[in-house]
Order: C-alpha cells, then structure tokens, then sequence
C-alpha cells in the first residue's frame, strides 16, 4: 500500500508491522493511523537505529518511521494584533526541551520564569515555570543562592525537568551552556558576561553576579 | 425570575412574522406560501464550509445549510431558515493557576446563539437550550479527541449560531402550535455544531482519532391525501418542509472507525430506532465528504510550500539518477 501525500485524522497509513508510529500518529487495532491532518513524512529514523538493532531478532529489516508534520513555523509572523493573537504554533513544553524563559519573580527557594520559546518556537502563549535553587548550577548546589544568580527581567536558556505540579513547569539550568543569556544592569543596561557567574556593564563596569549561560 | 438586567432586552415574546391582510381574506393564500421537499428523502441540503475564517484561533471553521427551497416571489418572509454556524478553538493552552493539575487536555465547550439567530429572539446570557446543546457538543468530541497528549492545557471551543434552524414552518407557529416548541431545529443544530466543530479541531491540529461529523434522519408523517397519512424516512429534514415531524435523531458519527460518540433522540420512533440511527449515520457520512473535501483543500493550501519543496527534491533526485544513468 502507498502512502497518501496528505492524510486527515483517521486515515489509515499501515500496519504496524511495516512501520513505526510517530508524532502525529496513533494506533488502532494494529494499523497506524493518522491524527493531525498535514503531509505523510516516512523515515527511516537514524536515532532510532540502535534501539531497533537491539531487536533485530524478532524484525529482520529496519522499519521506517511514519509521522505528519505539523504547519510549517510562524514565528516571521506574529499575528494580525501583536504577539498571542494568531502567531506563534500551538506546542507545549515537554520534559527535555530547550526553553528561553523570563525571569518574573524571585523567591527564596525558586525563581519563578515565564516561559517564551520551546524548542526555537515561539509559543502562542507564556507557560509559567520554576527554577528551583538545586537546579541553577551542578555543583556546589548548597553555596547557591537564588539572588546571586537571576534577577528579575533576565532571559535566561534552560531545559524543563519535569511538567511539575498544577501550574509550574520545572526548568533547570544545571549545565554550562545553560543560564542567563541577557541581563541588563541597575543601570538599565545591557550587559556581556565575562564568566561563568559574572556579566559586565559596558559603560560602569560594574560586575553582576549571574549564573550566565555559555555562548555558543 | 433570571433575566439580564443590564442591557435592553427585547419583548420576551419574541419578535413574530408580519401578518398581511390577504392570509386573513384567503384562507387558502397562507398554506399556499407552504414549503415542501423538493429534494429526494436521501438528499441533503446542499453545505458550504471554510476552515481558518478567525486569523486570532488557532482553529476555526464557518459552515453554512442555506435553505433548499425555492424562493417564493409572493412574500418577502423566506420559506425557510438556512442554518450558518461560526466555530472557534482556542489552545491548547496553558490552564489558569487555579485549576488542578490534568494529565489530559481539558476541553470547554461554549454554545451561543446569536440574539437575532431564531425567529423568536435569543437572549444575551447562555440559557438552558444553549447549555445543554454545549454538553451534547462535549460529549461529541470527547469520544474524539486524544487528550494525552497535551497535558496540563485546556482548550475552548467557541461555536456562535448566527442563524439556527427552526422547529418549523413559521406559518404554523401561531395556528397548530404541533411544530414549535418540539425542538426539531436543535437536532439540526446540534448536527451542524459537530461538523464545524470538527472542522475547526482539525485546523487547529489537536489531535484527533477521527473526523467526526453529525447527521440527522427524522420519520416525517406526510399528509397529502386527505387523511391516509404515510411515515417516510428521510435524511437531514428541514423542520418547516415538514407538517409534522414524528421523531428525529442526531448522531455524531466516526466513519473510519464505525463508532457514534452522541446520538440525541427525540419523538415516538416506535420499533425503528436502529433504522433510524442508521439513517442518521449515513446522513453523517454525506456530510463528512464535504469536510474531508475542504480540509484537503486548505491543507493543500497551507503546505503547498513544502510539498512543493519536497516534490522538488524528489524530481533532483530523478535527475541525479538520469545523469549517473
């Protein structure tokens, strides 16, 4: 059977034997189905290759992955009244993914952020998140102190942990190229980070201290 | 007693079709103005309907039944209704603060008609018809939705009836009083709700087991000659074609799978429940062709870019073979 180039929700696209569901797919009854309407992409996934080699014995030849892409990203456009009216792409954070996120509100146990963009995607709305104190940095985690690392108003990178309680996604920035990635000074500046826990205005010189992020 | 105290209302009576003087002169004149079925009894009405008409949702759909009866010249009032249903889906979105933690996709859905959408003129505020229309509609999606697979997110389906299909022929309402009130347009309603609704779902890309779309049969008691009154079956009925409707179901029908996820019955069917949910379901199935027919057509649309792309790759490919060969 040949896939269709377009599929609608509840389009058969195969059986599971000669293929692997992926995003935007599901299975009933043993057969793959769509269940987003957009176009049929099949690949032969090279990430999966090892976990499929591993049952090599009960599949003699690598299946491929069926998925359907999602419409291309709007982030060019912001919708007709601004940003939240119509830009943006329906995504959700999900554990593992790579954040940007404003720093709202600091605590003395957490700094809580909003987050802006998943995955280089500019969500349609703000997610609310956390940054608790043993997440900031992987080291030394009980020499952290929350003030000392984020200020309110910081763009901070960072990668979400877990979907966490009622309202809070979970963000940790315990890695080197994670952390603030723009910070502006008392002054109302922006500054450069000099290093690791330290960014720089340009015009006093004045050091903040940041947990700053690596850059690339 | 619950009405709206802040804005002008109208007459709670409603506002009632202009009486002229000839249907009180000639007794014969006002059933002359009578609508009759002019399509066969497996006929629908004709649909129109466009999805992403609402650039702010990330969902949206309009559809439009107009009325399939010829215009009558005599009389300004028309036939009959035509039935136009606006939807909007907003979200997924992140849930208030307030609301506790859901695995699963939280979904709200908002029936209105508009003030100016029935004969008799609907309020502002949701009343009973509205809400309970609103829990059929949820119960129609639920069955479809995958809700997994966007935890911690609601979303809002908005549906505004700008123009609802009524009981019946307006001419009765005031004389017979056995077509309105019976609520024979709410089927239709309902029906239309479901398809547009899912119409929007799908643009808006929530992900969904199958297109699902709503379909109405009614037994209708024709009474032509004199008093030998024959029950037909038919499909998708328009409430004022009809003198008298006996029963009618609505269904919301997944064709793929075979499967109704709402089915809303009203009338004294007697023995023919299952002939008539039939009835209803393959009423359902015309109607899924309509929505299958625009929804390729605006995803052609909107991925014309990639597919495009990817047919270009494809054909360097071609050519990468031919030079090589």
């Amino acid at each position: 059977m040949s896939l269709p180039a377009l599929a609608l929700p509840g389009q058969l696209l195969g059986h599971t034997d000669k293929y692997l569901p992926g995003p935007g797919t599901h299975i009933h009854e043993q057969q793959i189905y769509a269940s987003i309407a957009g176009p049929v992409l099949s690949s032969p996934s090279p990430s999966r290759s090892a976990q499929t080699t591993s049952n090599a014995s009960t599949k003699s030849k690598l299946v491929p992955l069926l998925s359907i892409s999602r419409p291309p990203n709007t982030t060019s456009d912001p919708g007709i009244l601004g940003t939240g009216s119509g830009g943006g792409a329906p995504i959700l954070p999900e554990v593992d993914s790579v954040v940007l996120a404003r720093i709202t509100r600091l605590g003395p146990r957490f700094a809580t952020c909003e987050i802006l963009v998943i995955n280089s995607t500019v969500c349609r709305e703000a997610f609310q998140g956390q940054i608790r104190r043993e997440d900031i940095r992987a080291t030394e985690k009980d020499k952290i102190k929350i003030e000392e690392s984020f200020r309110v108003g910081d763009l901070v990178r960072g990668t979400v942990i877990s979907l966490g309680d009622q309202s809070n996604y979970y963000v940790a920035t315990d890695r080197n190229e994670f952390g603030v990635v723009m910070a502006r000074s008392e002054e109302g500046r922006l500054m450069y980070p000099v290093s690791w826990r330290e960014f720089r205005d340009p015009v006093t010189g004045r050091g903040e201290s940041r947990k700053a992020a690596k850059p690339f | 007693m619950n009405t709206d105290r802040r804005r002008n209302n109208a007459p709670a009576g409603g506002t009632t079709a202009p009486v002229f003087a000839r249907t009180i002169r000639e007794p014969g004149y006002l059933q002359s103005l009578r609508p009759s079925r002019s399509r066969g009894l497996n006929e629908l009405r004709r649909i129109f309907l466009q999805t992403s008409i609402i650039p702010s949702a990330s969902g949206s759909a309009y559809l439009e039944i107009p009325s399939s009866s010829a215009p009558v010249t005599l009389t300004l009032i028309p036939p009959t209704s035509s039935l136009k249903i606006t939807a909007s889906v907003q979200g997924p979105k992140p849930l208030p603060r307030s609301a506790p933690f859901s695995p699963s996709l939280l979904l709200t859905t908002t029936v209105k008609f508009a003030p100016f959408a029935t004969r008799n003129r609907r309020g502002y505020i949701r009343d009973t018809t509205e809400r309970d229309l609103g829990v059929h509609l949820e119960t129609a999606l639920r069955g479809v939705i995958i809700g997994e697979r966007w935890p911690k997110s609601g979303v809002e389906v908005v549906v505004t009836i700008l123009e609802g299909d009524e009981d019946g022929w307006w001419g009765d309402s005031g004389s017979e009083g056995s077509a309105s009130g019976s609520g024979w347009g709410l089927l239709n309603v309902l029906a239309g709700c479901i398809t547009v609704v899912s119409a929007a779902i799908t643009d808006a890309g929530i992900d969904c087991v199958d297109v699902v779309t709503g379909g109405v049969a009614a037994i209708a008691r024709t009474s032509d000659s004199g008093n030998s009154k024959v029950v037909a079956r038919l499909l998708d009925p328009c409430p004022a074609e009809h003198k008298e409707i006996v029963a009618a179901c609505a269904v919301a029908y997944l064709a793929s799978r075979d499967e109704i996820t709402e089915i809303w019955m009203k009338g004294d069917c007697g023995q023919d429940t299952d002939a008539l949910t039939e009835g209803a379901t393959h009423s359902a199935v015309g109607s899924l062709a309509v929505v299958k027919e625009v929804l390729l057509e605006a995803l052609q649309a909107k991925f014309q870019g990639q597919l495009e792309a990817s047919e270009g790759s494809l054909k360097r490919k071609v050519g990468d073979v031919d030079m090589t060969g």
